[in-house]
């Protein structure tokens, strides 16, 4: 009964974590800029939130150095599902400027799967709202392609392709896993 | 038959009328009125006037993550316990005139029904295991004791004043106080009443979590403290509650303060009585948040208990002396 309706908020009240992997403090300045009543993202429904598990979509901005990828993605691991990664900046996309060093290890698509990706340095808060915009409506897609599964008899859903190898990182400690319900 | 038939109407009470799905509409629009006025205040278009409900059903479709360090069944049963007792309150509260339910300490049972949505918060935050959760609980519990002073000193200006005119002393039956109220007019016109209407509006925000008063969940800073670790639809039911709680503190309010002025009708004192409450929410909550910034803990708790207290104070003394 209730089903469309959660279906389509899904798509009207996209939360947002950030998560800041050895960015410059460019990006997250305009994301800051997207939330500020000039921009006003919460028009849309946008709303920062404090923890990850509150969240729908997660942020990434910098250049994802070696201490803060095994971070990183533990963050993104406890985003409930439906959920989605924007990466903003060119830093999380390639590496940008930073790109050779040893301690640099963008792309982020190689360890998650990324839903939108939006490219300069650093893009404009437009082109930042244009990829949030753009992130609620794949939130949508996943959150119909969960009821779909579920229909088809998968209990949990499809699990995303994203979970691939994490990067080993003695010094996070692995007593922190999720049981997931 | 006639006992399936009343407890038919009493389900119908607490699910449809003044319970659940009233509570429900009443509190997730006057959270969307108080999110669209600040927006307007600062200069934002703002989210739709129905963006809780998004909100709301937006969590009942995500994942429930339970924390490996979690006691499950207290981290799922508590936002469900606050609900509940959130609910039970708007029974108790006259809409208008005559509440569904009626004894001779209405206000002493709403006094501890309102604590239980805070210490299930507080429950559920312990339960989840998570630093945050553990620093938001202690600011959470040092918030209902702020509260806690002023407004009991209300009610009991409240009960003195009504129970003086009806020779009983004190009179803590909202029905009683309602049926007063539609004799002699709203206590808000008896001079003596002023300042505990006051110090109770000065108390809504507080008790509510509202913004200057939001340092047990300031979200910027302690991951909205007790929440940090829910995800999905406890979230949700959390959210809901606090939606429910802004609307039965202004409505209760209006029982206290501004009885007797119902029509008789109730779907349109209810109308009525929502009608104020988005008022008072407006004036009381969302322009407050608007203008200041988050107080730290012991400036809210030394806030509380000195001028509010004292203004609720005054109130009291007056009424003791039969003014």
């Amino acid at each position: 009964m209730f089903k469309n309706l959660i279906t389509e908020s899904t798509a009207k009240s996209p939360w947002l974590f950030h998560i800041n992997s050895g960015s410059c403090n460019g990006c997250d300045i305009e994301l800051v800029a997207v939330l500020t009543p000039r921009y006003d993202a919460e028009r849309f429904g946008f709303k920062l939130a404090g923890s990850p598990r509150h969240a729908d979509i997660v942020v990434v901005s910098g250049p994802l150095t070696q201490q803060s990828l095994p971070r990183t993605l533990r963050a993104i691991s406890q985003v409930p599902e439906p959920r989605c990664i924007v990466t903003i900046g060119s830093c999380p996309q390639s590496g940008n400027v930073f790109k050779g060093s040893y301690s640099v290890m963008a792309p982020l698509s190689k360890y998650v799967h990324v839903d939108v990706a939006v490219a300069g340095c650093t893009p404009k808060p437009e082109a930042i709202m244009d990829g949030l915009v753009q992130a609620t409506e794949i939130l949508k897609e996943k959150r119909k392609a969960w009821l779909e599964a579920k229909k088809n008899g998968l209990k949990d859903g499809p699990k995303a392709e994203t979970e691939q190898e994490v990067p080993a990182a003695e010094d996070v400690p692995a007593s922190g896993e999720e049981v997931q319900q | 038959m006639a006992i399936v038939y009343s407890s038919l109407v009493y389900l119908g009470y607490i699910l449809i009328f003044p319970g659940f799905l009233f509570c429900f509409v009443a509190g997730m629009l006057i959270t969307g009125i108080d999110r669209k006025i600040v927006a307007k205040m600062q200069k934002r278009v703002g989210p739709p006037i129905l963006q809780p409900m998004y909100d709301f059903f937006k969590l009942m479709g995500k994942e429930t993550i339970i924390p490996a360090a979690a006691n499950k069944t207290v981290f799922l049963a508590a936002p469900i316990v606050g609900l509940a007792a959130m609910v039970v309150i708007q029974l108790f509260i006259p809409v208008i005139s005559t509440p569904i339910l009626y004894g001779t300490a209405d206000l002493i049972v709403i006094l501890y029904l309102l604590l239980i949505p805070a210490l299930a918060e507080i429950y559920g935050g312990s339960a989840s295991g998570s630093p945050y959760a553990g620093v938001g609980l202690s600011r959470e519990m040092v918030t209902i004791i702020a509260c806690e002073l002023p407004l009991v000193l209300i009610f009991l200006s409240v009960a003195k004043t009504v129970g003086n005119a009806m020779g009983t002393g004190l009179c803590f039956s909202l029905s009683d106080i309602a049926a007063y109220q539609a004799a002699n007019g709203s206590l808000m016109l008896k001079a003596s009443m002023i300042p505990a209407a006051i110090a109770m509006l000065l108390v809504i925000p507080g008790e509510t979590g509202n913004h200057p008063f939001d340092a047990a969940e300031a979200e910027t800073e302690i991951c909205e403290g007790m929440l940090a670790e829910y995800s999905g639809a406890p979230l949700g039911i959390y959210k809901l509650t606090h939606a429910i709680k802004t609307f039965t503190l202004t409505a209760l309010f209006v029982a206290l303060f501004l009885g007797g002025i119902g029509t008789g009708i109730v779907l349109l004192d209810a109308l009525i009585e929502f009608a104020i409450c988005v008022v008072l929410t407006i004036i009381f909550i969302s322009l407050v948040h608007a203008v200041t910034a988050r107080l730290k803990i012991e400036q809210l708790f030394k806030y509380y208990w000195t001028a509010v207290s004292t203004i609720a104070l005054i109130s009291l003394v007056l009424a003791w002396f039969g003014m």
